[in-house]
C-alpha cells in the first residue's frame, strides 16, 4: 500500500467520501466488506476478477443496486449521509469504459447538458475553454460519433467535471483505449481529479491503472 | 453462398417473387379497381365516360365534412394519447420492476381483436354498463340508466377511448422491444444512469436522453397505428356515432348499398380516405419536426427537474385507471355472458346461467369451423412463403431490397377500406364461386406482413456457422433447411403461427367483403351481434373471439416446451 504526501495535503480540506461498515451481499452470500475514507484528490483502486463485486460496489454507491443484491452500511459525502438519497441527488459523477455521449446532442450540447442550469450566461465560454484545455478546441458543434475514441473519452471527462460532482467513480474507464492513448487519458483524468480535489474510486483489472493512481489498492477475490 | 442446382433451391429462389406478386397484385389491382369507378368508369352499370361525378356526389352528401373531421380527430387524438401515455409509463418506470409487470398485464391486450375490445368497452360505458352501475345510486342517484349517448357519442370520445386502449399496448411493447435489443438497450440504460449521476431526475433523464434515441425506432409503428386508426372500421362501427359515422364506416355502407350507383360515390370516398390518411401521416411528421426544433434548446439548458414528482404521480393514476378500465370491461363481459336477470343498478346479476353459452356455442359451430379453417390456410401459406423468402436471402447472401421490405408492409399502410372493394370486384370477375379461396387470399394480405415481421429477426440472427458446418459435412441446402434451421427456429415459428392465426381470426372487413356475406367467422358474427338485441349473446361471441387467440398463444408457448423436453 502506497501512501504519499498528497494525502495529508488533501485531508486539510473537508472534501471526503466515507464508506462505513459496508457489507454487500448477493442473496445470502457476502460479496465484500469495506470500511474506507477517501480524501479529496485521492483515488481508491478496487481490483478483482469479474463476479467479485466491484461493479456492485459502484452500483451501491450510486444508489442503483440491482435486484438480488442487498447492502448494509452507510455512505458519507463531505460528512453528509447520503445512503438513502435518490441516485440523481447524490452528486456523484460516473465515468464508464464507454464514453456514453448522447448521440442526439453535439459535443457542446453534451457538456451543456451536464452543467448546472443556473450558469447560463458564461456557459458557452466555459465549454470552449474546457475543450481547449484538453486539446479539443473548436469541436463544439461536432456530433460525438464523429470523434475518435480518445476524443470521446475526454468529452465524457469534461461532462462529468463540469457537472460539479462532489466525488467521482471510475468504472474501468480506460479499458477500451489502446496503450498510448490509455496512458495519456489516464494522466489527464487523474490530474483533473487531483486539481478538483475530488475523492475518487476506480474499479479496474489493470495493474498499470492501479499503479498510476498512486493510492490505496484493495483486491477482491472471486466468491464462487 | 454458392448453391447447387436442385428443385429446392429453385423453389427458394423464386419464392420472394411469388410473395411479392401475392401482395402487390391484389393491393394494386384493388386500388385500380377503385380509382376507375371513382373517375366515373364503371362499365357494369354502363358508365364508360371519365368524369368527376362521384366526387361531386360525395361533396354534396350531408355531413361529409363531419365524417372526415371525425375520422381525422379520433385517429390523431387517440394516437397522441397512446404515444404520450406510453412515454409517461416508460419515463416513470424506466428503472423500476413495475415496467415488466405492466408489460405482462398489457401484453395480452395486443391479441384481443379490435371488434372484441370495442364490444367490451361499449359494455363498460353504455348507460346500463358497469361504469354507471358502479356509480349508482350511492354517488349519482340514478335508479334507472342515465340518458347519455355513450358509446355512440357524436364527438367520438368512445372511439378515442377504444383506439387509445388498443394502440397503447402496441406502442409500449414496440418500445420495450427496442429496449430489449442487447446493444442498444444496454447503451440507452447506461446513458440514463449517466444522466442520473449528473443530477437529472429519472423522468427528465428519460425525456432528454432516452427518448431522442428511442423515437426513430418508434416512428414507423406510430405511423402504422395512425394510418390504421384513421381508416379502421370495427371500432367506429361499434363505438361510434351513426349519423354521421366516420368516413370509413360511411364508405363501407355505400359499397354495401343495394343501389349499385352508390359504388361510384363509395369509390370516390375511398380516394378521399387515402388522401386523408396521407395528410394525417404528413401532419404527424410535421408536428414531430416542429417539436424537435422547439425542444433543441431545452435539451441542453441544464434544467434537471420539471415537476417530475407530479408527473410521476399522474402516471401512477393514469396507469391504474387504464388497467381498471380494461379489467372492468373484461369482467363486465364475463358477467353478461353468464347473467340471468340483472336489474339496474345492481353491480352483480341476480342469477348466473350457462344457457347463453350453450345456445351460442351451438349457433357458432359453422362460423367457428370456418374461422379456424381460414386461419390455418392463410397462416400456413404465410409461414411457407416467409420461410422460403428468408431462406432465399441466405442463399443470395443479401437482405431483400428496401423496396421489397416496404412492399411487405403495403397492406398495413394503405387503408384496407380503399383497396379491398376493388380487390373483391376483381376476384369476382375471375372466380366468383370460390368464396373460401377469396377469403383466404384476402386474409393472407394481412397475415403475411405480421408473420414476416415476427420471423425475420430470428431467422436472420441464426448463426450462419451452423449452416457452414453442416454444408462442410456434405449436407445439401434442403437438408440444412429442414434438419438444422427449422428445428432451431421451432419456438419463433410457433410464435409466428400463433400471431398469424390471431391476425386472421380478428379480420372483419376482408372476411365480410371477400366472403360476400356467404362466409361468416366469429368476428363478423360478433360485429353483427354487437349492435343487435342480445347483450348476453354478444358477450359470449366477444369472449370466444378473445379466447381463440389466447388459446393459440398458449399452445405456441406450451408445444415447443413439450416437444423439446421429449427430445431430452
Amino acid at each position: 500500500m502506497q501512501k504519499h504526501e498528497r494525502t495529508s495535503a488533501a485531508m486539510a480540506n473537508t472534501s471526503s467520501l466515507v464508506i462505513e461498515q459496508l457489507t454487500l451481499k448477493r442473496q445470502q452470500q457476502v460479496l465484500l466488506s469495506l470500511n474506507e475514507t477517501i480524501a479529496g484528490g485521492d483515488i481508491l483502486t478496487v481490483m478483482g476478477p469479474s463476479g467479485s463485486g466491484k461493479s456492485t460496489l459502484l452500483n451501491w454507491l450510486t444508489g442503483m443496486l440491482p435486484k438480488g443484491f442487498s447492502a448494509s452500511g452507510d455512505i458519507y459525502l463531505n460528512e453528509k449521509k447520503i445512503t438513502d438519497i435518490a441516485s440523481h441527488q447524490r452528486q456523484i459523477g460516473l465515468l464508464y469504459q464507454d464514453p456514453l455521449l448522447f448521440p442526439h446532442l453535439t459535443v457542446a450540447g453534451n457538456i451543456s447538458f451536464a452543467m448546472p442550469a443556473e450558469a447560463k450566461a458564461q456557459r458557452k465560454a466555459t465549454i470552449s475553454q474546457a475543450l481547449s484545455q484538453v486539446g479539443l478546441a473548436g469541436l463544439e458543434q461536432r456530433c460525438p460519433q464523429s470523434l475518435s475514441g480518445g476524443q470521446q473519452a475526454r468529452v465524457a471527462l469534461l461532462r462529468v467535471l463540469l457537472s460539479q460532482p462532489k466525488a467521482i467513480l471510475l468504472d474501468e474507464p480506460f479499458s477500451k483505449l489502446d496503450s498510448q492513448l490509455r496512458q495519456e487519458t489516464r494522466q489527464l483524468v487523474f490530474e483533473q481529479i487531483r486539481q478538483h480535489k475530488l475523492p475518487a474510486i476506480m474499479v479496474t483489472h489493470d495493474q498499470s491503472d492501479a499503479d498510476a493512481a498512486q493510492g490505496k489498492i484493495i483486491s477482491l477475490f472471486s466468491v464462487d | 453462398m454458392i448453391t447447387a442446382k436442385s428443385g429446392f433451391n429453385t423453389l427458394v429462389r423464386s419464392s420472394p417473387y411469388l410473395m411479392m406478386a401475392l401482395l402487390v397484385l391484389p393491393v394494386m389491382g384493388g386500388l385500380i379497381a377503385v380509382v376507375l369507378p371513382a373517375l366515373g368508369w364503371f362499365p357494369v352499370l354502363g358508365y364508360t365516360q371519365f368524369n368527376l361525378n362521384g366526387f361531386v356526389d360525395l361533396w354534396q352528401t350531408p355531413g361529409i365534412g363531419d365524417m372526415a373531421l371525425l375520422s381525422v380527430s379520433t385517429s390523431f387524438i387517440s394516437t397522441i394519447l397512446a404515444f404520450v401515455i406510453t412515454m409517461l409509463i416508460l419515463g416513470s418506470y424506466f428503472t423500476s420492476p413495475w415496467l415488466a409487470y405492466i408489460q405482462r398485464l398489457l401484453g395480452p391486450i395486443l391479441v384481443i381483436p379490435h371488434a372484441a375490445a370495442a364490444i367490451a368497452i361499449g359494455f363498460l360505458i353504455t348507460p346500463s354498463g358497469m361504469f354507471s352501475r358502479l356509480m349508482s345510486p350511492w354517488f349519482s342517484g340514478w335508479d334507472s340508466p342515465p340518458d347519455w349517448l355513450f358509446p355512440h357519442d357524436a364527438m367520438g370520445l368512445s372511439i378515442i377511448l377504444g383506439l387509445t386502449l388498443k394502440e397503447l399496448p402496441f406502442l409500449l411493447l414496440m418500445a420495450l422491444g427496442v429496449l430489449a435489443q442487447p446493444e442498444l438497450g444496454h447503451t440507452l440504460r447506461a446513458q440514463h444512469r449517466v444522466a442520473l449521476s449528473l443530477g437529472y431526475c429519472p423522468m427528465t433523464a428519460f425525456f432528454k436522453v432516452v427518448l431522442p434515441s428511442l423515437y426513430p425506432f418508434l416512428r414507423l409503428p406510430i405511423l402504422a397505428v395512425l394510418a390504421y386508426a384513421s381508416a379502421s372500421v370495427e371500432i367506429p362501427l361499434i363505438l361510434g356515432p351513426n349519423s354521421p359515422p366516420t368516413l370509413a364506416v360511411a364508405i363501407m355502407q355505400w359499397f354495401h348499398d343495394v343501389d349499385l350507383n352508390l359504388r361510384i360515390k363509395a369509390s370516390a370516398g375511398a380516394i378521399v380516405q387515402i388522401t386523408l390518411t396521407l395528410l394525417l401521416l404528413l401532419g404527424w411528421w410535421l408536428t414531430e419536426k416542429l417539436i424537435n426544433t422547439l425542444s433543441q434548446s431545452m435539451l441542453v439548458n441544464g434544467k434537471r427537474e420539471y415537476a417530475g414528482a407530479i408527473m410521476q404521480n399522474m402516471t401512477h393514476v393514469i396507469t391504474l385507471v387504464m388497467l381498471t378500465v380494461i379489467g372492468l370491461a373484461l369482467l363486465g363481459m364475463v358477467l353478461w355472458s353468464f347473467a340471468g336477470f340483472w336489474a339496474y343498478p345492481d353491480v352483480l346479476p341476480h342469477t348466473f346461467v350457462t344457457q347463453h353459452w350453450q345456445s351460442a356455442l351451438q349457433q357458432m359451430r359453422t362460423p367457428l369451423l370456418d374461422t379456424v379453417l381460414i386461419g390455418v390456410s392463410a397462416t400456413g401459406l404465410a409461414i411457407v412463403l416467409t420461410l422460403l423468402t428468408l431462406e432465399s436471402e441466405q442463399h443470395t447472401s443479401k437482405a431483400i431490397s428496401r423496396l421489397t421490405s416496404v412492399i411487405i408492409y403495403l397492406p398495413l399502410l394503405i387503408p384496407s377500406i380503399a383497396f379491398l372493394f376493388g380487390l373483391v370486384w376483381l376476384l369476382e370477375q375471375m372466380n366468383s364461386h370460390h368464396t373460401f379461396i377469396n377469403v383466404v387470399l384476402a386474409h393472407l394480405l394481412f397475415v403475411l406482413p405480421y408473420v414476416f415481421l415476427s420471423l425475420a429477426s430470428s431467422y436472420r440472427r441464426l448463426d450462419p456457422r451452423f449452416s457452414y458446418v453442416a454444408a462442410s459435412l456434405g449436407a445439401s441446402q434442403a437438408k440444412i433447411f429442414w434438419q438444422i434451421k427449422l428445428p432451431m427456429l421451432l419456438v419463433p415459428i410457433f410464435i409466428a403461427v400463433a400471431l398469424g392465426l390471431a391476425i386472421s381470426f380478428s379480420q372483419y372487413l376482408p372476411t365480410l367483403l371477400a366472403g360476400g356475406g356467404r362466409i361468416n367467422t366469429i368476428t363478423t358474427e360478433a360485429v353483427t351481434l354487437a349492435n343487435g338485441a342480445s347483450r348476453r349473446t354478444s358477450a359470449v361471441y366477444a369472449l370466444v373471439q378473445m379466447l381463440l387467440p389466447a388459446l393459440v398463444f398458449l399452445l405456441a408457448w406450451a408445444l415447443p416446451k413439450m416437444l423439446l423436453t421429449h427430445r431430452e
